[in-house]
C-alpha cells in the first residue's frame, strides 16, 4: 500500500474540509486528487501538525485534516503534546509513515528503527490513536474520524513511493491568497488588510 | 514597577493592538506576562513545547482570521529561524514576536545570545524594536502590529528587564 492509494481512497469523501500537506510528493498527489482552495501546501518539514492545529483552534466548527509524514513529525514531536493538551475536536492528524525521508533519496527515519509514532502519540496524551496497515483499515479509520466530533491521530504504515501525478504548480503566494480568500468567503471574515492606495481623499463635489 | 503591573500593561497593549491569539514558551523574566495571557479570557492562549511550533500554529490561526503573537525568549527565537524563513517569510504571514532580550545591556549572562539576536533578526529581514519604557508599550505594540499586517511579515518587539519590571 502506498500513500497515493490511501489518498485516492479517501478523496471522494472530502467536501469543505481544510487540508494541510507536508512538503514532498504528498502535496502533488493531493492537489491532483482534490484541487481545492482549502488545501494549504507547506514548504517546510515539521510544521504540518502545528499549522493544522492553528487552523483548527481558530475555526473550531471546520474539520481540519493534516497529511503529515514520519520525517516531518519526528522533527516536531512536541506538537503532539501541544495538540493533546489543546484537544481540538475538529482535527484529524494523519501520518503517512514510509520509514524514510522519501524526498531525500529514501534515507531511513527513526521509524525504520525502533520508534513507534502511535506509541509516542499515546504517550503525548492523545486518546484516539489508530494504526492502519491496509487500505481497508485506513479508510475505516478515516471515515470514523471524519464522522466523529473528536480529535484523531491515524498512523498509516505505507511503502515508499510517489503516485504517478503531474507536478502541481504550487506558488506559495498564490496558494496563500486562494486559501485566505476562500476562508474569508466561506466564513464571512475579513483577514487580509489592504494597503490604502489612494494618497488623499477625493475632492468633494 | 511591579512585574504584575508591567505584565498587565503589556497584555493590555497586545489587546489594544488587536491581538487575540497568543502562543508562549516561558522565560523566567516573562512568567507574569504569560500568566496574564493565560488568565485573560479575551486571548486564546497556546502554551508550546518548542518555539518553532508556535510559528506554525500562529500561521494557521492567522490564515483563519486571528491576530497572533508569539511570546518567547531570544533563545527561542533562534530555535524558530527555519520556521520563520520557510513559513512566515515564504508565505508572507504576519505574526507579532514578543522576544525577551536576554544578554541585553546590563545583563549578567547570556551575552552570546544577546550579541547575535539583532544581527539574526536583521539577516532574516525582520524589523525589530526595543521596548524599554512602560509608557511606550501601547504605541510600540500597536505600531508593530500595523507594520506586521501591512508588510505581511513578522515584526519583533524586544522586551527588556526595565519594561518587564524585573531585576
Amino acid at each position: 500500500m502506498k500513500r497515493y492509494d490511501c489518498l485516492k481512497a479517501i478523496a471522494p469523501h472530502f467536501g469543505e474540509e481544510l487540508v494541510v500537506t507536508n512538503i514532498g510528493a504528498v502535496r502533488h498527489e493531493w492537489q491532483a486528487l482534490r484541487p481545492h482552495p482549502g488545501n494549504y501546501h507547506l514548504q517546510n518539514l515539521g510544521l504540518t501538525s502545528s499549522m493544522a492545529l492553528g487552523l483548527a483552534l481558530a475555526l473550531p466548527h471546520r474539520k481540519v485534516v493534516a497529511f503529515d509524514g514520519d520525517g516531518s513529525l519526528l522533527l516536531n514531536l512536541g506538537s503532539l503534546a501541544t495538540i493533546a493538551n489543546q484537544h481540538p475536536r475538529n482535527l484529524i492528524h494523519i501520518v503517512f509513515d514510509n520509514e524514510c525521508y522519501e524526498s531525500s533519496r529514501g534515507a531511513p527515519t527513526a521509524t525504520a528503527g525502533q520508534a513507534d509514532l502511535a506509541a509516542i502519540a499515546r504517550g503525548a496524551g492523545l486518546a484516539n490513536v489508530m494504526t492502519a496497515k491496509t487500505l481497508a483499515e485506513f479508510a475505516e479509520a478515516f471515515l470514523r474520524a471524519l464522522k466523529s466530533n473528536d480529535l484523531y491521530f491515524i498512523l498509516v504504515k505505507v511503502e515508499a513511493g510517489a503516485g504517478d501525478v503531474p507536478a502541481a504548480a504550487l506558488d506559495s503566494q498564490e496558494n496563500k491568497y486562494l486559501f485566505v480568500r476562500y476562508i474569508e468567503k466561506s466564513e464571512n471574515l475579513k483577514i487580509l488588510t489592504a494597503t490604502l492606495s489612494r494618497a488623499s481623499e477625493p475632492h468633494a463635489k | 514597577m511591579d512585574p504584575k503591573l508591567c505584565a498587565a500593561a503589556i497584555v493590555d497593549g497586545l489587546k489594544k493592538a488587536g491581538i487575540d491569539f497568543v502562543a508562549t514558551l516561558p522565560d523566567e523574566k516573562m512568567v507574569e506576562v504569560i500568566r496574564a495571557v493565560e488568565h485573560d479570557s479575551a486571548l486564546k492562549h497556546v502554551p508550546l513545547c518548542r518555539e518553532e511550533e508556535g510559528i506554525g500554529i500562529c500561521a494557521g490561526a492567522y490564515l483563519a482570521g486571528k491576530k497572533t503573537a508569539l511570546i518567547m525568549q531570544n533563545a527561542g527565537f533562534l530555535n524558530s529561524c527555519n520556521a520563520l524563513t520557510t513559513t512566515s517569510l515564504q508565505f508572507q504571514i504576519p505574526t507579532l514576536l514578543l522576544i525577551y532580550y536576554a544578554g541585553d545591556i546590563g545583563d549578567r549572562g547570556f551575552t552570546t545570545l544577546g550579541s547575535v539576536t539583532e544581527p539574526v533578526l536583521q539577516a532574516l529581514g525582520i524589523r525589530s524594536y526595543i521596548l524599554r519604557k512602560s509608557d511606550e508599550i501601547d504605541d510600540t505594540l500597536r505600531g508593530a502590529q500595523i507594520l506586521a499586517e501591512d508588510s505581511k511579515k513578522p515584526v519583533a518587539v524586544l522586551l527588556t528587564k526595565s519594561v518587564l519590571g524585573v531585576k
